[in-house]
Order: structure tokens, then C-alpha cells, then sequence
């Protein structure tokens, strides 16, 4: 179908991240980074050219995954989809990013996430159903899914 | 009767100056203002300074003063250090205005002692509308005035004892809702570190039935994590969704199922079943489904249909699952371990299970009690 995605993974667990890399390979898409903290995601930002960042909440430094949002949507190089098991911490705007896919994820839910996510970035707006496990922010639900805002 | 004396005229006492002769002592209101126990003066503001004129013996008692003290003064002798400045500006302005007014005033006795006074001041006027008198009575209400004063200082006491205690309390509150959520978001991390693992591991295997069984195996953790993030996703973490949680997890499996031709018919009305209930009826709807969509369908490419139908009637949750498929003599098994899985939970949650070989395909009936229904569904 279309160009595959470029990846980035903002997450402090090894395990979690060695394993949604391997998810995102399967699915035929590209990881470029694992970043564990956000001094090391902000570097690897203005670095490549992610077309998404997967960014857990709590990092390595602390509950920094926001700032991340935060540098990325100031940054404007990708879009940013939050993977925590806190989503309660995101705050009201989602700091820009599309949304969240609240841990634990499963695997099934993960994979049809990836495919609407890939609609999304290169032919918006997806055409796939809103996945089970995955939660649009305000600001994107109104230009992705104008029916269920 | 005293003949002399009732030949005054009745109203003569009022009309004198200086009522404390012998003017009026044949008049019985006279006579009753002056003995009665309550404290009356009165005061002519067509004097200099509105003077007191009249005095009864409870007022000398009262204030501790003798009659020629006080007569031909004006009333403010009374006031004092402590007498609230507003009630005596309340008090100057009604006497300007010649309205009668009621107001409790801090007073001084002779002897410097205070107490608290119930003063009613109103004006009298003849037939011209002429102001002639004030006519003021005085009751000593210390004791109600101490008891109010404790009962305000009581209450003070008890509603600051109240504050901290809801302090505390709402301190204890927060740290245990920030453990919870700590011990929350561990309990996610960790059921996703499971899934993670066993696919992890999955990856490594050649043989086609270990993976499998390690699919299967992921399925079902996936199905207790999917419990736990929706139970604290939501705002009352004592239920759980049974309907939400099927609507959801028949889109998950048929989308990854990557057989488009299998089709979902879902009739579920909206069920709640308490949180101790929600991972064995969400394990069961899991096996359930899953048993479904792996074993039904022998021909990939064999168009084939899935139905869910949940309700509850008078006091029962009804679980259907069926299928158009093979039906139960092609189970094998992992099928078999399934059934086992949904036997034991069943007994777990007094289910009656039922299976019934329909023509085509399987058709389970899972019915179990599931109390009175919340809130909301009592109509």
C-alpha cells in the first residue's frame, strides 16, 4: 500500500520497547529510535524524521513523556500517540498529540491501531474504524472522526 | 378606694413632668408600671437632651442607681466600654426618627458590673401626632446572652474540630488514591510485560501447535489486561461492562482475524456484572469467541458468521455464542481445555453452561445470576 512508517519509541521499559518493535516491524513499518528519557527523545527528535513517536508518560527522568509531546509539536516534525498505562496524566489538549492507546494494549488491538494510524499520517483521514484500544485527542477527533465528536 | 385619689383624672400621671409624685398613684396602669417587675423608664424629647422623667423601683434595682441619680439624665449613662457602637448609633437613630426600636445593648450598673440588656424603646404621641414621651422597657438577659455566646463559641469549637478532622481525613484519602494509582499503573505495566514476553517468546518457536498455544495463552492474559485497564479506565471501578467488553473484543479478534468473510451478528443489551465477577464472565466471553472464530471454521476462505447476544431477563445474565461452522465434534485439544476453562468458571459463577450442537455450527448458552440490576435499570 503506501510508504511504510518511520517509528520512534519513547519508553523506559526495555521489555515493552523491544517488543512494539518488533510489533511495528511485523506490521511492515520502520522503528528508527528507542529513546529511554527525555533528553535522549528530544536528541533523536531534532535528529530524524520520525513520522510518529510512540511516547510512554513515565520515562527514565521522570514523568517527561508530556515535555516530549510538548518538544515534538513545537518541533512540527511528526505526530506524537501517547502509550501509558496513566492515561489520566495526559493533559486536556493531549500537548498536540493525535491520542492514546492505554497499557496494557493487546497485540490484535496494537495492530489495527498501527493500520489506522498509517491511514491517518499518509492518507488523512483514516478510513478504518477508531480501534477498541485507541482514544483520539479533542483536537484530532474533530478532523479524523467528525461523526463520533 | 381612696377617694381623694381616684378623683384625679385617669390619664393625669402621663400628662406631668415629673412622674415619680404622687400624680397618677390612683390609676391602676400607674400603679402597675410602677410595681411591676419589669424595668420601665420613660423620657421627654421636648427637653434638652431627652431627659428620664419616670423611673420604676425595678429599674433602680436593676441598675443599682437611687432615683435622684438619674432623674433629669439622659439614658447613656448607662452605656459603657464595651457597648457596641452600632446598636447605640441603631438606638440615636430611632429616638431622631421617632420609630420604636428593639436592640440588645452591653449595660453598666452603678457599680461598674455590666449585663445585657433587652431594651424596647417606643414613642408615644397625642391625638396631634406631637411626640410628648419615649417610653422604654429593660430586661436583663444576661443568662440568654452567655448561653448564645457559648453556644457560638461551642459551635466555633466543633465546626474547626470538624475542619481538621475533614483535613486529615481528606489527606489520608489522597494518599491512599495516589497508592492506588501507583499500585494501578505496576499492575498494568506488568500485565503488559507478560504479553510481551510470551510474544517475545512465540517468535522463537518453530512448531506450529506450541505457537499456537502460546497465542491462545496471550489471548487470554490479553482478555484479564483488557478487564483490568477498563475497570480503572472507568469512573466506578466496583462494575464492569460486559457488552462494551464483547462489542470490542469481537471487533479486535474478527479484524486480526484477517478473514474478512467471517461475519459478527452482536444483539447485546447493556450489562453490568459487579468487579469480583468481571474476569471470570470477561474469561469465559474470551473463550468463547475465540473457540468460535479458530475451530468453526475449517475453510479459510468459507464465508461464516459469529453471533453474541446478551440479556437479562428477571435476574439473569444470558450469554450466546454461536456459529455456523463445523460444530463441536471437530474440537480438539485446546478446544477441549477451553470447554474445561468455561465448565470451571461457570461453577465459579453458578452458571448453567449448555452446549448445543445446532445444524449448522455451535450454539452456547451461558446463564447465570447476576443480582438485582444498579441503579437506573430499577423501572
Amino acid at each position: 500500500m503506501t510508504e511504510p512508517l518511520k517509528v520512534l519509541i519513547v519508553e523506559d521499559q526495555a521489555l515493552l520497547a523491544m517488543e512494539l518493535e518488533s510489533l511495528i516491524e511485523d506490521a511492515g513499518h520502520n522503528v528508527i529510535g528507542w529513546a529511554m528519557s527525555s533528553m535522549e527523545a528530544r536528541t533523536m527528535v531534532d535528529a530524524s524524521e520520525a513520522d510518529i513517536a510512540f511516547v510512554d508518560i513515565h520515562l527514565s527522568d521522570g514523568p517527561t513523556g508530556v515535555d516530549v509531546a510538548e518538544h515534538i509539536r513545537r518541533s512540527g516534525r511528526s505526530m506524537v500517540v501517547f502509550m501509558t498505562a496513566n492515561p489520566k496524566r495526559i493533559p486536556d489538549n493531549f500537548a498536540g498529540a493525535v491520542g492514546v492507546i492505554s497499557k496494557p494494549y493487546t497485540m490484535n488491538g496494537l495492530m489495527s491501531a498501527l493500520r489506522y494510524l498509517h491511514e491517518g499520517v499518509r492518507r488523512p483521514p483514516p478510513v478504518s474504524a477508531l480501534p477498541a484500544g485507541f482514544t483520539l485527542s479533542p483536537a484530532f477527533s474533530t478532523v479524523w472522526a467528525p461523526s463520533t465528536a | 378606694m381612696d377617694e381623694k385619689r381616684t378623683r384625679e383624672p385617669p390619664d393625669a400621671w402621663h400628662m406631668t413632668d415629673d412622674l415619680h409624685v404622687e400624680h397618677g398613684k390612683g390609676d391602676p396602669f400607674a400603679a402597675a408600671i410602677r410595681a411591676t417587675r419589669m424595668s420601665m423608664l420613660i423620657t421627654d424629647p421636648r427637653k434638652p437632651d431627652n431627659p428620664i422623667v419616670f423611673a420604676n423601683d425595678s429599674f433602680l434595682r436593676l441598675t443599682g442607681y437611687a432615683r435622684e441619680e438619674i432623674m433629669g439624665k439622659n439614658c447613656r449613662f448607662l452605656q459603657g466600654p464595651d457597648t457596641d457602637p452600632d446598636a447605640i448609633e441603631e438606638l440615636r437613630k430611632a429616638i431622631a426618627e421617632g420609630n420604636d426600636i428593639s436592640v440588645d445593648l452591653l449595660n453598666y450598673r452603678k457599680d461598674g458590673s455590666s449585663f445585657w440588656n433587652a431594651l424596647y424603646i417606643s414613642p408615644v404621641s397625642n391625638d396631634k401626632g406631637e411626640l410628648l414621651f419615649f417610653f422604654a422597657s429593660q430586661l436583663d438577659v444576661t443568662d440568654r446572652k452567655q448561653s448564645e455566646h457559648r453556644i457560638t463559641a461551642d459551635k466555633e469549637r466543633f465546626e474547626e474540630a470538624v475542619k481538621e478532622r475533614t483535613a486529615e481525613l481528606q489527606a489520608a484519602l489522597e494518599t491512599q488514591t495516589a497508592l492506588l494509582h501507583e499500585v494501578d499503573h505496576r499492575v498494568k505495566n506488568n500485565l503488559q510485560m507478560i504479553s510481551s514476553l510470551i510474544l517475545m517468546q512465540s517468535r522463537t518457536i518453530k512448531d506450529e501447535a506450541v505457537r499456537n498455544s502460546l497465542a491462545t495463552m496471550l489471548e487470554r492474559i490479553e482478555a484479564l489486561s483488557t478487564v483490568h485497564r477498563r475497570l480503572y479506565q472507568s469512573k466506578d471501578v466496583s462494575q464492569f461492562d460486559v457488552s462494551d467488553f464483547a462489542r470490542d473484543l469481537v471487533s479486535d479478534l474478527l479484524a486480526a482475524s484477517g478473514r474478512p468473510q467471517i461475519k459478527s451478528k452482536l444483539d447485546l443489551e447493556p450489562i453490568v456484572v459487579p468487579a469480583d465477577k468481571a474476569t471470570p464472565v470477561a474469561l469465559i466471553v474470551n473463550e468463547l469467541i475465540t473457540n468460535a472464530l479458530k475451530h468453526a471454521f475449517k475453510d479459510n476462505a468459507a464465508p461464516g458468521r459469529i453471533g453474541v447476544k446478551m440479556s437479562q431477563p428477571d435476574g439473569h445474565l444470558i450469554i450466546e455464542v454461536s456459529d455456523d461452522g463445523v460444530g463441536m465434534n471437530g474440537a480438539n485439544g485446546d478446544a477441549s481445555f477451553g470447554m474445561r476453562l468455561i465448565r470451571q468458571l461457570g461453577r465459579q459463577l453458578h452458571a448453567d453452561v449448555e452446549w448445543r450442537n445446532s445444524t449448522p455450527g455451535t450454539h452456547v448458552v451461558i446463564k447465570m445470576p447476576n443480582g438485582p440490576q444498579s441503579k437506573g435499570d430499577a423501572s
